[in-house]
């Protein structure tokens, strides 16, 4: 069964490379949703099936692949963009950052004491360079729905962590965390939404009027 | 028969419960009294909890997720007294904004909805066992909270907004990393549900890996310092308790941070045990204490809106409360006291900014002007409050910044009290100067005098008598109180 | 040494021009038509030799080398690939490193040409290609990496003779990674659509194309030749991880390198006929993608192979 869950998490690194490099939302949003629908199915193909697991991992298939995707539609179709505005760090240059960012998880978790418990060697890895590609594109993007899919990239890096590292978290945290993300997206589109209505564009680099 | 322990769940129920019957609200004032008057209640039952912890110890209940142990009641006891006078505060900030139309009963509705919700997730925070718990708390509060700031809407506003949601839900989504890797490194010897919780990892017979728990430790103080506004991640609250309209800033500076830095707390202790007590964790939080002081300083000097202002003393004093649990000994025992005095005090001034802001109609403070002629009340409030704030005797802010200045003597961390000194004297030139061209600089144009009832009066100079009377005298209970939040913290006075 | 080990040098000699041809077929296929012959490639080849040539006189001997040169350099890199177990006549440990430079070398004689004609079409070619092959490299020399690190030798022979199907269960997904990125490289390095149009003779998307415009006769038949020789080789780069059919007998083995060498074309035909041309400015991302794959499969590597 491992190398089921060597598959997913090589998925993960490969969406995450795909989002760094592309530029149109539409197709980032789709990408993101293939990364949460391959962040649910972890807990399903790691062995030891329960209704538990089963479940969980539907409601994040359904959540990440469906909810969160319609959501963000729905907040860049309100707006006029199609195309993300020039980033602060170029496609190459991301894409390139991106390498860096995994070697560096993959030394890091050399220097770790070892902690996957009987899953796969590159879930802790994998989770760091989730974590770092995330911050690194909330950071270097300017379009405020870019910045949701960085924030939606990290989680899923720390739900993979919390797969690897910790496997029997209680339901009702599990839940809770899905609900807390769920209901993040939620606030961030109907700001995004916001934000177009009263500035008429959703270029975070834009929003400078409070300094100081 | 029910023990004690059922008040903890309630203290979360009741204002969920709340928050959805403020949707049902007939008008906005009678949302605000409602909103009042219930808070008033629940921190009634709260106080009956914190009083059975502090005279009978720690209250469990429902297997071990809800806890309550004398940090945690310390803090819920601020918590209530800051909501209380928030509470009634927002009668008198929103009443001419009612009696314009501008607070409509829609906004209304959702104000207190959000306002309650906010409630409950800081008491869920505070009276939660389960780390991962505590953590889905202070999510939710980011997230409750982020269209208080926004109620009026306006472009400042939604920029603040987007700030403080991404910043802070980044922040604390690290943050639940750090847990994760605490469970990790406790999985030599715990596991499953065991593993997230606070009172299993205490446990001396659970042996930790330190160097996960050194890793933890770093995202979990980057993740939650976010929260709380410990510099360098500090950028999103200037912004956002400055937009948001007067009572949601009050309640931001007043206690939301302090739940964040509460959560670093919590932590602490399992960080020094796994690390040999060495005072690793400690270190962390005596650079970060320093570095928030003193870039808060740097900004105070150059503020023009007052509220700004206070959102930078914000960050000042908590780094001066990181400082002092980073310390040690008798600095924790002061860190507690300070939060005690800071939020009371931070909540006050926002009251009188804010009343003060729709008087004059800015919140530039080259023009509000005079203030005490102009309002009495509100006036001497503010500028008392500012006084307070940067640690003019006696009140009792002197007392606790003091009594750090002692313990870093006592530990003989030489340039941290220098640079605490350098800090505060900063802090204490520049806002004496804004309070003092605020206080007696002549208007250019003489708004007119705002008329207060008395009732206003008391909201407005009670917590500043309370403030001159711990300076000079701390009551036993209180000074009790303190020692066993302290002891839970590992010092042993 | 048998006879066996130079057969894939003798038939990628005889074969290669069988590729484009197939190529071409394919995309006829596709597009509803009746296409080219299959022996097209030869016929232009015999026609190309018998003609004259005419240089113009701003080129000087670079201009005239580096036809014969560039064919030199792929005729000597056909001597170390090997053919399943039969090790090549050339192999040495290391040899994948020459295979690279050889390659280059080629590259860097027909980019001096096209400068040496002093026009500004061809020289803006060749800062095209330079450019895409620079990208180009790391993808290669690190997905040869990571296939040395998986079989443990740093000669071709020895990686061709090693990854066989045990190993495509154990590090099954790095090997599709450093396929993946290789596959990359060979349309990159072939110039295939998408990176570059064989077809196109528009000034503002040729390639390669334009840095060959000015050669006639002879030179444009080696220069043709070598190109077929050049998908020859990298073919067999290809063929060899995703196909890994080794330890058959001496004529098994060749006609499973000749049944390789086909699926490669026909996949590059149906590559050409599915996807269109990527804008210029896109194909460095697109390069910089392959070389990230190639990292990660050369990482997941490290993690996996014993």
């Amino acid at each position: 069964m491992s190398a089921w869950t060597d598959i997913i998490l090589v998925s993960l690194i490969l969406t995450t490379f795909w989002l760094l490099g592309s530029s149109r939302l539409a197709s980032c949003i789709r990408i993101c949703a293939i990364q949460g629908v391959a962040t649910g199915l972890l807990g399903v193909v790691g062995g030891g099936i329960t209704i538990r697991v089963a479940a969980i991992s539907l409601a994040i298939i359904v959540l990440k692949g469906l909810t969160f995707p319609w959501l963000l539609s729905r907040a860049l179709r309100e707006s006029n963009t199609s195309h993300e505005v020039q980033p602060f760090v170029g496609y190459v240059a991301s894409l390139l950052i991106g390498v860096l960012v995994l070697a560096f998880s993959f030394w890091a978790d050399s220097r770790l004491p070892s902690l996957a418990h009987g899953a796969s060697r590159l879930v802790v890895p994998v989770a760091f360079a989730l974590l770092i590609a995330g911050l690194f594109l909330i950071v270097a993007r300017k379009t405020a729905v870019n910045q949701v899919i960085g924030y939606l990239v990290m989680e899923n890096g720390i739900y993979t962590f919390g797969f690897g590292v910790v496997r029997e978290i209680p339901a009702l945290v599990e839940l809770g965390v899905l609900m807390d993300v769920f209901v993040a997206v939620f606030v961030m589109g109907i700001a995004i939404y916001r934000i177009n209505r009263t500035f008429d564009h959703i270029d975070s680099d834009q929003l400078t009027l409070l300094k100081g | 028969m029910l023990t004690a322990g059922w008040m903890l769940p309630a203290l979360v129920a009741a204002p969920a419960v709340l928050a959805g019957l403020s949707l049902l609200a007939r008008t906005p004032r009678a949302a605000l009294w409602v909103g009042a008057v219930a808070t008033t209640v629940i921190a009634l039952v709260a106080g009956c909890a914190v009083a059975q912890v502090f005279m009978h110890g720690p209250l469990e209940c429902v297997g071990g997720w809800f806890f309550l142990d004398a940090l945690s009641a310390y803090h819920l006891a601020i918590l209530m007294l800051v909501f209380v006078f928030c509470g009634f505060f927002a009668i008198v900030y929103f009443r001419e904004e009612i009696a314009n139309g501008v607070f409509t009963r829609k906004l209304a509705r959702r104000y207190q909805a959000l306002w309650f919700g906010s409630f409950a997730a800081m008491n869920l925070v505070l009276v939660s066992n389960n780390l991962g718990v505590m953590w889905v708390g202070v999510e939710a509060t980011t997230l409750l909270s982020a269209f208080l700031i926004c109620i009026h809407v306006s472009p400042a506003a939604l920029e603040a907004m987007w700030k403080y949601l991404l910043m802070c839900s980044v922040g604390v989504a690290l943050a639940f990393a750090g847990i994760l890797l605490l469970a990790a490194a406790s999985s030599a010897s715990l596991s499953g549900h065991d593993a997230l919780l606070w009172t299993r990892l205490m446990n001396p017979s659970v042996t930790l890996n330190p160097v996960l728990v050194k890793v933890a430790f770093i995202f979990l103080v980057v993740g939650f310092g976010t929260k709380a506004g410990l510099a360098p991640l500090h950028s999103w609250l200037p912004d956002a308790h400055s937009q948001s309209p007067a009572p949601v800033s009050a309640m931001f500076s007043g206690f939301l941070l302090n739940t964040a830095l509460y959560c670093i707390l919590r932590c602490l202790p399992i960080v020094e045990a796994a690390t040999g007590n060495r005072g690793w964790g400690r270190e962390i939080l005596v650079v970060l204490g320093i570095l928030s002081i003193l870039v808060a300083a740097v900004f105070i000097v150059a503020q023009h809106d007052v509220k700004r202002l206070l959102a930078y003393h914000s960050v000042e004093h908590l780094g001066i409360i990181a400082l002092g649990v980073g310390l040690g000994g008798l600095g924790v025992w002061a860190a507690l006291f300070h939060t005690l005095n800071h939020s009371v005090c931070k909540a006050t001034s926002f009251f009188g900014a804010g009343m003060l802001g729709q008087t004059y109609g800015t919140h530039d403070m080259r023009r509000m002007t005079d203030v005490a002629r102009v309002s009495p009340v509100w006036g001497t409030s503010l500028i008392g409050s500012l006084l307070a704030l940067i640690g003019i005797a006696p009140f009792a802010l002197f007392i606790s910044e003091f009594l750090i200045l002692k313990a870093a003597l006592n530990e003989k961390a030489y340039l941290a009290a220098a640079l605490f000194l350098t800090g505060l004297g900063i802090v204490f030139i520049g806002a004496l100067g804004h309070a003092i061209s605020m206080a007696w600089k002549p208007p250019a144009t003489a708004p007119r005098p705002l008329r207060t009832h008395h009732a206003e009066a008391l909201l407005a100079w009670t917590p500043l008598a309370l403030l001159l009377l711990l300076g000079l005298w701390i009551p036993a209970p209180l000074r009790a109180l303190i020692t066993q939040a302290a002891a839970v913290l590992g010092v042993t006075p | 040494m048998s006879l066996w080990n130079f057969s894939y040098a003798v038939l990628g000699l005889l074969l290669a021009p069988l590729l484009p041809g197939i190529t071409n077929r394919t995309k006829a296929v596709f597009a509803g038509r009746q296409g080219p012959p299959l022996l097209q490639a030869y016929w232009d080849l015999a026609k190309l030799l018998r003609k004259g040539t005419v240089y113009s006189r701003t080129t000087s001997w670079v201009f005239r080398l580096a036809p014969p040169g560039g064919l030199a350099c792929v005729v000597a890199a056909l001597w170390l690939v090997p053919v399943g177990n039969f090790a090549a006549p050339l192999a040495f440990p290391g040899d994948l490193i020459l295979l690279a430079y050889l390659l280059g070398l080629m590259r860097f004689m027909t980019v001096c040409a096209a400068l040496d004609t002093g026009s500004s079409f061809e020289g803006m070619g060749a800062s095209r290609e330079v450019q895409f092959s620079a990208l180009a490299e790391p993808a290669l020399i690190l997905g040869l990496a990571a296939l040395a690190y998986a079989t443990g030798s740093f000669s071709l022979s020895g990686i061709f003779g090693g990854v066989t199907r045990p190993d495509w269960l154990q590090v099954g997904p790095a090997l599709v990674l450093v396929a993946a990125a290789l596959l990359i490289v060979f349309l990159a390095e072939n110039c295939r659509i998408p990176v570059d149009d064989p077809n196109t003779h528009l000034e503002l998307t040729m390639i390669h194309e334009v840095m060959i415009l000015d050669y006639g006769g002879p030179d444009l038949a080696f220069i043709l030749y070598g190109a077929t020789l050049k998908l020859w080789l990298l073919g067999a780069l290809l063929a060899n991880i995703f196909l890994p059919l080794t330890g058959f007998a001496g004529p098994a083995q060749i006609a499973c390198l000749v049944a390789g060498m086909v699926v490669v074309a026909v996949l590059t035909g149906v590559i050409e006929s599915v996807m269109a041309r990527l804008s210029l400015l896109k194909v460095p991302q697109l390069l910089v993608g392959a070389a990230a794959l190639s990292v990660l499969g050369f990482v997941l590597m490290l993690r996996f192979a014993p």
